[in-house]
């Protein structure tokens, strides 16, 4: 495997992109040192790479990317994995407001805890958080899978349209054109999936106390 | 946009405040070019009734000289300094002595009244630094590096609205009760509704600028009583628009964040340390820590020493 390592440190974000952007073409890996929470990492990345974060990022990291397999050691501003259609986003800490904001596929999966609005405007693929997530989770959604495995707080898929959001702890209340319905032995098989597949160990109990939020229909 | 940040010591020791400040600034700066500036707490260590007044001279004969001549009608000057600056005019920094605070206001309005002069603050616990441009640059002019302090706020700003100068950098003070400072980032948009029921009060507002309405707000409230806290929760349902406002006292700092989260604010704490800021890069410059928190919409959170 072909690696290279980029010191962040002294980069403003263009020379950092543009840098990602040459060596994705002929490394297997790139591992970003001193991060320092910059914006719009990765952006537009459309290499087949895996990109090792070491740190945290700051907003848009991964945006509208088509690919690349992003690892974060750290947390990630707003807007983590925006517009992303393929690939994979992973933060281990926590990320801010509209976390996998309008992907159409891909994965996006936060560890820890996220802010407001996450999954907004999502048309497609798969965005897991670990912790809790706030207000007017999964907003405007349009497809794809919006899973969180702590609790959701106020109108959660408020004016969604299409899609599914899974939550396995307390929610506090739904948004307008959301309802509640009973998470189907299928959906439950296939979170196992998903999540087993991103390292989440559940019990079989636990995979019963989903509960499956889509739009009325 | 607009950066806010404030970090306050919980050992209620003197630390490198102004140090500290400078580098989560200088990390928000990407935010607003336009501005910058700080309040920082325990800084001037005042007897009673002692006070510092920072004010706007512009460099046109005899302005100096005639604001000197007021000054010394009312109160023998004990230190002074002149900082050049940018733009037409310069910051003179001084020390008076008055009979009490509720002198300083309408001396303030007195001092206004001279021509090529505009007093940009009058402060007894701590010190305002505020001017145009970037945070180094203003760090460097004001010897920011040295100052220490039990705490402070600071603001870099994107200008949205009033105009660019000194006096519409923030933080913003009020006079309603001493040694109140505002920065905020965001826009009031039921800025009339807040601003007329405090100006039937008697509340003086010296320009349309909403974050000076915030700060009359916030200073009226404490001034009926409420804590810092409970000030901060009236906010979140009396404001209106997107915002997230950090509030500096004597004793503390707050932040508020409007109820749809419209606005950023992330903070991180520890035994010695609370830290609050528009983006992480900037605690990471106090706090070598990854437990950060999102502030939720509607928030509110505050710590006072």
């Amino acid at each position: 495997m072909k690696e290279y390592v980029i010191d962040a440190k002294n980069m403003d974000e263009k020379e950092l992109n543009r840098t990602i952007k040459e060596q994705a073409i002929s490394h297997d890996k790139l591992i970003i040192d001193n991060p320092e929470s910059k914006h719009n990492i990765c952006a537009g990345l459309t290499e087949d790479v895996d990109i090792e974060i070491n740190g945290s990022a700051g907003y848009f990291v991964g945006t509208m990317v088509n690919g690349p397999r992003i690892h974060i050691n750290g947390n990630a501003g707003w807007f983590a994995g925006d517009n992303m259609t393929e690939g994979e986003l992973v933060i281990e800490g926590t990320a801010g407001d509209g976390a996998g904001q309008g992907i159409y596929g891909g994965t996006v999966i936060v560890k820890g805890s996220t802010g407001s609005r996450t999954g907004e405007i999502m048309k497609g693929g798969t965005v897991i958080i670990g912790g809790n997530s706030g207000f007017m989770t999964g907003l405007l959604m349009m497809g794809g899978k919006l899973i969180i495995l702590g609790d959701v707080t106020d109108d959660v898929g408020e004016s969604i349209m299409r899609g599914s959001i899974f939550v396995l702890g307390n929610v506090k209340s739904l948004g307008k054109n959301a309802v509640m319905e009973e998470c189907t032995p299928e959906d439950q098989k296939e979170l196992k999936e998903i999540l087993t597949e991103y390292g989440f160990e559940l019990t079989d109990t636990d995979y019963t106390n989903f509960k499956k939020i889509v739009n009325i229909q | 946009m607009c950066g806010i940040a404030g970090v306050i010591y919980k050992d209620k020791k003197t630390h490198p405040v102004g140090e500290a400040l400078t580098a989560m600034l200088e990390s928000l700066q990407h935010r607003g070019p336009d501005s910058a500036g700080y309040a920082i707490y325990g800084s001037l260590n005042f007897p009673d009734n002692y006070y510092q007044l920072n004010v706007e001279v512009k460099r046109k004969r005899g302005a100096l000289d005639n604001l000197k001549s007021l000054l010394t009608q009312v109160s023998p000057i004990f230190e002074e300094q002149l900082i050049e600056s940018v733009g037409d005019s310069d910051v003179y920094k001084c020390k008076i002595l008055l009979d009490e605070y509720s002198l300083l206001p309408s001396f303030i309005r007195e001092i206004d009244e001279l021509e090529n002069i505009r007093v940009i603050n009058g402060s007894h616990s701590f010190e305002m630094i505020k001017d145009t441009g970037k945070v180094k640059d203003i760090a460097e002019r004001f010897n920011v590096q040295s100052r220490m302090g039990t705490h402070g706020i600071g603001h870099t700003r994107f200008a949205t609205e009033s105009g660019v100068d000194r006096y519409h950098a923030h933080p913003y003070q009020s006079y309603i009760i001493p040694d109140i400072t505002v920065v905020h980032n965001g826009q009031i948009t039921n800025y009339w509704k807040i601003r007329d029921p405090l100006e039937r009060k008697g509340h003086t507002f010296e320009s349309f600028n909403d974050t000076e309405c915030i700060v009359h707000y916030m200073a009226d409230k404490l001034n009926q009583g409420y804590k810092l806290e409970e000030a901060l929760d009236q906010a979140v349902i009396d404001l209106d628009g997107p915002f997230s406002i950090l509030v500096g006292t004597p004793n503390g700092i707050g932040i508020a964040k409007d109820k749809l989260g419209l606005r950023p604010g992330v903070m991180v704490e520890t035994d010695e340390i609370f830290a609050i800021a528009s983006e992480e890069m900037a605690l990471h410059d106090v706090i070598d820590s990854n437990q950060i928190e999102q502030i939720a919409p509607g928030e509110t959170r505050a710590y006072t020493i």
